[in-house]
């Protein structure tokens, strides 16, 4: 090692971020080189010394205020409308699928449903004026509107809002619709991996995440290209925030065969070994993280577990893997 | 790494914190408040310490929020909520450091040091001073010195060693944040440390 890499680690060193190889590699080498251990000994210094402008609590009265002040402008702010939050929505449960299809699709729907509620429209405007013309007869004229047919393919998910006319039969109702749609393929279908990704994260019911965690993870464990169209990112998410625990353990299981490669993967399931609220996580945890158990940060946390974990069974293995760590060494 | 208690606070918050991201993604006020309440202290904190101005903290404050109010939406839960309203904050407080240091580079003032860099340690060494009110003076006046010094730093290394040294966070969440690597978040502390030693040279 030279001097000047060995300058550079110090500051790691003393920030408390250098691998323990490169640790002791500088001991070896700072022991022998005088220029490296002043470089040390001020770096200490500096420290030490940045303590003495140290970075303080803000106090009760700017909190209070700065809040203050943060409401009144929140409260001016116009409340979100419905179609904004459902373009923000749309944008981003989309982003992630393939643009072409589904851009294709939105245009279909919204197409189809701008044509809707153009026809609407014009049969309640012939509707309204039949009746201004013919008021005598105005209460035979409703019903070309809506009927049960048109709504018939699809589901009605709710009504918005019911007017009716003032001195007529006429009611105008509003309400959304929901399409149900199908797509059948492959397992490695891009269309039908980015659905089952959807799937893992935005569906309400446990069962469906469950399904598609499961299959996303017997991917992965399988080697089919879990690289490039972010399953591995969607089973990270579901690993730290599916509310199922049987949804995390089988992320978890589809993540195992990268733990050693990629540190993301490696850290997402230290923060399950360190958060999660189930103890059958946290131990499948420990038994995956067991051919990293060298790496710095793997170690803290087990340390940590060690000490800390609620479960007792925890903190047993936890130990016992920290006690084999030096022989593997 | 986290202590045992934040450990077993952290785990006992990350839960409800989902719930209240999604609520506030669909709307909620009371769930984006509750959201405000958990990570004000922190931001006021950091804004506070990086501009030296609670005029500044409270703009940075406000601005931060409007704009996570607005784009919550967006959060997709790939990484941690924490590092996503620190992303809006270190970049507004960057925006604040760059408007400052044009504003002041006219007539910046050189510090003098003595070309000889060492009497850090023997200066520093002695935390009994600080608890001596005699040297009470003597502190601010070091404070000072080191604020200045601060200054010195490009907006950048400004913001890395503060969330190195004074926020403690790892440098691997630091890249994290500022949208780079961990390698260049660990060249750019060294630069930092090195033009503030450079810059506190001689000081007793």
């Amino acid at each position: 090692m030279n001097c000047e890499v060995a300058h550079e680690r110090i500051v790691t060193a003393v920030y408390g971020e250098l691998a323990d190889e490169q640790t002791h590699e500088l001991e070896r080498h700072v022991e022998g080189c005088a220029e490296c251990r002043k470089e040390r000994e001020q770096t200490l210094a500096l420290k030490v010394l940045m303590a003495a402008y140290p970075a303080m609590e803000p106090d009760a009265n700017l909190v209070a205020r700065s809040r203050m002040r943060l409401e009144e402008a929140l409260d001016a702010l116009p409340p979100m409308r419905w179609f904004e939050r459902l373009g923000q929505r749309l944008t981003n449960s989309f982003a992630s699928l393939t643009a072409a299809p589904v851009a294709a699709t939105l245009l279909l729907l919204v197409g189809a449903g701008a044509g809707s509620l153009g026809g609407y429209r014009v049969a309640e405007n012939r509707a309204a004026r039949t009746l201004a013309a013919q008021r005598a007869q105005a209460q035979n004229q409703p019903a070309s509107v809506t009927t049960a047919e048109n709504a018939a393919p699809a589901e009605i998910s709710n009504i918005s809002s019911i007017v009716q006319q003032p001195n007529s039969h006429l009611v105008e109702v509003r309400y959304n619709q929901v399409v149900p749609q199908k797509i059948e393929g492959s397992l490695d279908d891009p269309a039908i991996r980015q659905l089952l990704m959807l799937a893992s994260q935005n569906s309400a019911s446990p069962g469906v995440r469950d399904d598609s965690v499961g299959l996303l993870a017997a991917e992965c464990r399988a080697g089919h290209g879990c690289q490039a169209e972010g399953i591995r990112d969607a089973l990270m998410v579901a690993l730290r925030y599916d509310r199922n625990e049987g949804v995390r353990e089988k992320a978890m299981q589809g993540l195992e065969p990268y733990v050693a490669q990629d540190q993301r993967v490696r850290d997402a399931m230290l923060e399950a070994l360190l958060y999660d609220s189930d103890p059958k996580i946290r131990k499948t945890a420990i038994n995956i993280l067991q051919p990293v158990e060298g790496d710095t940060s793997v170690r803290q946390v087990l340390n940590s577990v060690a000490n800390s974990d609620r479960s007792p069974y925890i903190r047993t293995v936890s130990r016992q893997v920290l006690d084999r760590v030096p022989e593997i060494q | 790494m986290n202590g045992p208690k934040s450990a077993e606070e952290r785990a006992q918050a990350r839960a409800p914190e989902m719930e209240l991201i999604r609520e506030a993604q669909a709307g909620s006020r009371a769930a984006f408040d509750s959201l405000v309440r958990q990570y004000e202290q922190q931001v006021l904190r950091l804004a506070l310490h990086l501009t030296g101005s609670e005029h500044d903290a409270e703009d940075i404050y406000q601005e931060a929020f409007l704009k996570a109010y607005r784009y919550i939406g967006n959060f997709r839960f790939e990484c941690s909520f924490y590092t996503w309203i620190y992303r809006i904050v270190t970049n507004l407080c960057l925006d604040q450091l760059r408007r400052r240091k044009t504003r002041r580079e006219d007539h910046a003032v050189v510090v003098s040091h003595s070309g000889d860099e060492i009497d850090m340690l023997a200066s520093v060494s002695d935390e009994r001073s600080f608890s001596n009110p005699a040297k009470e003076l003597e502190r601010k006046v070091l404070g000072e010195r080191i604020q200045t010094a601060l200054e010195k730093l490009t907006p950048r290394e400004r913001m890395v060693f503060e969330l190195k040294h004074y926020q403690g966070l790892r440098l691997r969440t630091i890249g994290e944040m500022l949208s780079t690597t961990e390698e260049t978040a660990k060249n750019t502390l060294f630069r930092a440390t090195k033009k503030l030693r450079t810059q506190l040279a001689g000081l007793r």
